[in-house]
């Protein structure tokens, strides 16, 4: 164990996170792609549309940003990055309990990388020693940084040249799919996303993507109904027995 | 758009994304949560991603329309069969975006 740690000490990649990152790493590439593409079709500044990808970090907010920038009023377009983004809140609160153990620094620094892809990694190592998950923690969000912010220049080069018949632009819908049926692992968690799919669904016509916050809330709380049923069942079994 | 305009909706952007994502963690370092509600919060991952891929696979930008057609709705399906099977988010997007390319040359 000794020996295990010393060797940890010395080498600050975690091969785990890299290991796990990577799969979710590529379907990112052609949605920086499509970002990138976007960008040089905006109505909106190239310095400024680029420079999101660094500050603003979060892909289907920038998507939409670029989108409307020529059509929609300054406040419109402000507001609709703050409703996509404002699941975040939520990725901060389930976090929370995490990062109670970690130092202050990494509090500040890590956030700012709260990423769906970091976020739905980091809960599935949630209960590594603190040491060990900030270390995963920093390996996956310093993969995803690197990688969003060499594809969507690149996007933002080639991105006119790829053949519109590519269809990558479906590529983001089938990546966060996947993000959420990988983050199903009970009963509860199944039903929350099946609601919050469903109620965005209902709720797609709401302007500035507030479906997405809709969804997201009435899928929790499903979740967490769901969650004290099943307890309740159980109990009521057990006490039958 | 002006460049005054752009520099605005950047930094409100940046900022206000950056306290949804530090808020929280921040504020809580310190206390804790009732058990019931750090409970429910395992839900999160599984509810938003899920609201967030159905908005942006129908498009839902405040249109008028509900805009996802039969192929793609058919792709997403073979591509979470495969997701499902695999466990592995590379072979379910090369899944779903080989099903939407032979889909739409067929029909």
């Amino acid at each position: 164990m000794e020996t295990e740690g010393t060797l940890t000490r010395h080498s600050r990649v975690d091969r785990q996170a890299v290991t796990d990152a990577v799969p979710l790493l590529i379907p990112a590439v052609p949605f920086g792609f499509v970002l990138g593409l976007a960008m040089t079709e905006s109505d909106m500044p190239l310095w400024a549309a680029w420079l999101s990808a660094p500050l603003v970090f979060a892909g289907a907010a920038q998507l939409t940003m670029v989108t409307i920038a020529g059509t929609a009023s300054l406040w419109a377009i402000i507001s609709a990055i703050l409703v996509i983004n404002s699941r975040h809140v939520m990725y901060s609160a389930a976090l929370a309990p995490m990062f109670r153990a970690q130092p202050k620094w990494f509090r500040w620094v890590g956030s700012f990388m709260l990423i769906d892809q970091v976020f739905a990694l980091a809960m599935l190592r949630s209960d590594r020693e603190p040491d060990s998950f900030r270390r995963y923690y920093v390996t996956t969000m310093l993969l995803f940084a690197m990688t969003w912010n060499v594809a969507v220049p690149l996007g933002m080069v080639i991105g006119p040249i790829i053949p519109e018949q590519w269809r990558l632009d479906f590529a983001p819908v089938i990546m966060f799919a996947g993000l959420a049926l990988f983050a199903i692992k009970r009963v509860p968690a199944g039903i929350a996303a099946l609601v919050g799919g469903f109620v965005s669904l209902l709720a797609a016509g709401l302007s500035d993507r507030l479906g997405i916050l809709v969804g997201a809330v009435c899928g929790v709380v499903a979740g967490a109904i769901a969650e004290q049923r099943i307890t309740a069942l159980k109990a009521r079994v057990e006490a039958d027995l | 758009m002006s460049h005054r305009a752009a520099l605005l909706v950047l930094v409100a952007a940046t900022l206000g994304t950056y306290a949804f994502r530090a808020g929280l963690i921040l504020l809580l370092a310190d206390r804790s949560l009732p058990v019931a509600v750090e409970r429910a919060l395992q839900n999160v991952g599984p509810a938003v991603l899920a609201a967030l891929t159905v908005n942006l696979a129908v498009g839902g930008d405040g249109g008028t329309s509900v805009d996802i057609d039969a192929i793609e709705l058919a792709s997403l399906a073979i591509a979470a069969i495969v997701g499902l099977r695999t466990k592995n988010l590379v072979f379910m997007l090369s899944a779903g975006m080989a099903a939407l390319l032979v889909l739409t040359e067929i029909f």
